[in-house]
């Protein structure tokens, strides 16, 4: 008897609406609507994901998208909203990907330019512009748009502040995105993770990089609103001068260095 | 609502008063004539007193002389078609208009202007949360909210009612220069007019607006504070026949649509003086684009279209696209009448009394508020009100008419009520003019607490009516 009740019909009333799973409609098609509670669980077990193996993509996303909903994800919008070029984007909402890039384009370009060195960086660190995930849970369409676009953007910060996607420059980085953006996941990584940190590790962090992080993001003018495939053939340097943004002493040089004076 | 004619009329009074007082001393008397009672202003709060008092059989045989500064021809003669609304209109409660019925001078509105609504809806700019109010749930079939009238169209009932009053003389274009009191007239006020004549009254009553020349005259200090804000009114015209109020809340002040006859709307948006000043500019196509995005988009989205006028016929209308069709929102703006577009600085003033030895000040000379509740008129009338039937017992008893005695009544009647009113809508103002999240967030839980009990939303209606 029990064989003949199929699988599926036991999981359907889950996939319908529980206390996780909102059953409201879907706002764009790789919405997935949840509720409050869903949000928070969702929130707790990605946050504890991330910080035993910050190596998951995919759950530092995951906790990007549940700690930023509701606020924050509308204040960055609302950055957005105030200037001329971040209306654009929300208007236009363009994708980056390997193929909308043109990466074999890209190395052609000038040294020194954004492009150029956003490419130089890719390969350093064997990454792609593909590798990003969708947003999923974030409700209304456009401020999916604007958690889609700050995750695409992520590699550029990378390329325009020369940090490496080790531990510490990734940490730099994201409180550098925290001050810029005010999306709590960037902070929570900020403050939480250096507890793992080794003594040296942590003294760096916090005499090099947080400070320069904190300084830059707060002053700086918000980098979501940059339009990314329009500047490709700036320079890097000219870029982060318009934006207000000093480079950060390179990362990989001050270790061998460390490591030498020993 | 409000009359920025008051602005002017003012200072060169006030200036006046104090050349003639210096003058007059050795100069010989001039014609002196008695009124028993002298209205000062011809604006809705002054004719209502007038016509209430030519009503009561009391007081009908008192004479009385109201003096105004513009001129009252315009009025007298006022009838446009049902294709121009005037921009100054007001929301008549149904108290208001129950007085107005009594004394005779509803009967004169030229009703097929005038607008009922039953639905009210207000929301947080920021947060989204609403209240709904909706007559025909709350009070029982037949009642209306308000009722919106041009204030022309009360200003021309109330002289079609004075008009051929015995005992009741109008003098328009002319002003009061000042207020004298002497032994020889026993300390009651002579008031010296700009037509070289002079009046002993027993009676001054001030209905002369914000920046009465009567309180000033009377030395009654009138406390408060500017909003720092300007009302942008203008008269809309909207996509469809609408019979609900709207009023949305924005950090920089509140935007209103209000309902008229004949498909058109009157809009009071309260906002920061700049602002105020940079959609008087916009051509009228982008002047309605900004209206129907303020009642939809963001805050911010609303402030950078002000900012950037050029962008409002591009941009625009792809961030109204974005927003799904919101039940709350009114229906879309389509025009806005030539050169109805005008602005008023805000302020919040109240005066310490309303009454002393032969003085009443009544309307906007006692009190002043934000147009968000759409009260300032209505208190008005209260006060109108409230004073004639203080006069009409004194007459009927024989009593003196100008004694704080006979006086009194009215100020305790109004004085606190007009008092709570001013801080209630003040306190609102400053509620909703903030965007600190917390704040937001704590307002809105109590909006949305109002908008789902429904005892406290039938005190709320009981109190506004």
């Amino acid at each position: 008897m029990f064989r003949t009740v199929p699988k599926t019909t036991l999981l359907a009333p889950i996939q319908r609406r529980t206390l996780l799973n909102g059953n409201y409609p879907k706002a764009y098609p790789e919405h997935v609507p949840l509720t409050c509670l869903g949000r928070a669980v969702l929130a707790v077990g990605s946050g504890f994901g991330t910080f035993f193996d910050s190596r998951r993509g995919d759950l530092v996303a995951t906790l990007g998208e549940a700690t930023a909903q509701p606020y924050f994800i509308y204040k960055l919008r609302e950055q957005m909203l105030k200037d001329p070029t971040g209306r654009r984007l929300l208007r236009e909402q363009p994708r980056m990907t390997s193929k909308s890039l043109d990466l074999d384009k890209l190395r052609n370009m000038k040294v020194g330019s954004i492009g150029r060195t956003y490419v130089e960086w890719l390969d350093k660190e064997g990454v792609s512009p593909d590798t990003r995930a969708q947003v999923r849970y974030i409700d209304d369409p456009e401020c999916a748009y604007v958690m889609q676009r700050y995750r695409e953007s992520h590699d550029f910060y990378h390329a325009l502040t020369g940090l490496p996607i080790i531990m510490e420059g990734e940490l730099a980085l994201k409180a550098f995105e925290w001050a810029n953006t005010g999306l709590p996941m960037s902070g929570l990584g900020m403050v939480l993770t250096p507890l793992k940190f080794k003594p040296k590790q942590r003294k760096r962090y916090f005499d090099v990089y947080l400070p320069w992080a904190l300084y830059n993001g707060f002053r700086s003018k918000p980098v979501i609103n940059v339009y990314w495939e329009e500047v490709l053939e700036k320079d890097a340097e000219e870029l982060r001068r318009d934006l207000g943004i000093e480079q950060p002493p390179d990362l990989r040089q001050m270790k061998k260095d460390m490591a030498k004076k020993k | 609502m409000l009359r920025s004619t008051t602005l002017q009329r003012l200072r060169p009074a006030v200036f006046r008063v104090q050349r003639w007082n210096s003058t007059t001393t050795s100069a010989p008397k001039p014609s002196t004539t008695h009124s028993d009672i002298v209205v000062v202003g011809g604006g809705p709060a002054g004719l209502t007193i007038a016509a209430a008092l030519k009503h009561y059989p009391e007081t009908v045989n008192k004479s009385v002389t109201l003096v105004e500064f513009g001129s009252l021809d315009n009025l007298k003669t006022w009838g446009p078609d049902m294709e121009r609304f005037e921009n100054r209109v007001s929301s008549l409660t149904p108290s208001s208009v129950e007085y107005l019925t009594k004394i005779g001078v509803w009967e004169h509105v030229n009703r097929d202007r005038v607008q009922a609504y039953r639905h009210m809806t207000a929301w947080d700019g920021v947060s989204g949360s609403k209240v709904q109010f909706n007559t025909t749930q709350l009070m029982g079939e037949g009642r209306d909210i308000a009722y919106m009238t041009e204030n022309f169209n009360l200003q021309n009932g109330l002289l079609k009612q004075l008009a051929n009053k015995p005992n009741l003389t109008i003098l328009d274009k002319t002003k009061v220069e000042g207020v004298e009191r002497t032994p020889e007239s026993h300390n009651k006020p002579l008031v010296k007019l700009s037509n070289g004549s002079t009046i002993s009254t027993d009676l001054l009553i001030g209905a002369d607006g914000a920046n009465s020349p009567v309180r000033t005259f009377s030395g009654i200090e009138a406390r408060g504070w500017d909003y720092n804000t300007h009302g942008l009114v203008a008269t809309v015209r909207l996509a469809n026949e609408q019979q609900s109020a709207w009023q949305r809340f924005l950090p920089t002040g509140p935007i209103a649509l209000l309902p008229l006859p004949n498909r058109f709307g009157s809009l009071v948006w309260s906002t920061t003086p700049k602002m105020a000043a940079q959609l008087k500019q916009l051509t009228p196509e982008q002047f309605v684009m900004m209206v129907n995005c303020a009642f939809n988009l963001e805050p911010t989205d609303i402030e950078y279209l002000v900012e950037h006028p050029d962008e409002i016929m591009t941009d625009a209308p792809y961030r109204l696209s974005q927003r799904s069709s919101n039940p709350d929102v009114p229906c879309p703006i389509v025009a806005v009448q030539d050169k109805s577009r005008a602005s008023f600085p805000l302020k919040m003033k109240h005066a310490d009394t309303y009454i002393a030895e032969n003085v009443a000040l009544v309307g906007d000379a006692a009190h002043t508020t934000h147009p968000l509740a759409g009260q300032g008129l209505n208190m008005g009338q209260g006060d109108a009100q409230s004073l004639a039937i203080a006069i009409r017992n004194a007459a009927g008893r024989g009593a003196d008419i100008g004694s704080t005695l006979t006086l009194e009544p009215y100020w305790a009647d109004q004085y606190f009520k007009n008092h709570k009113l001013l801080g209630v809508v003040d306190k609102l103002h400053k509620l909703y003019s903030t965007r600190n999240p917390l704040v937001v967030g704590l307002r809105s839980l109590g909006l949305d607490a109002v908008n789902s009990v429904k005892p406290v939303k039938d005190f709320l209606m009981s109190q506004a009516s």
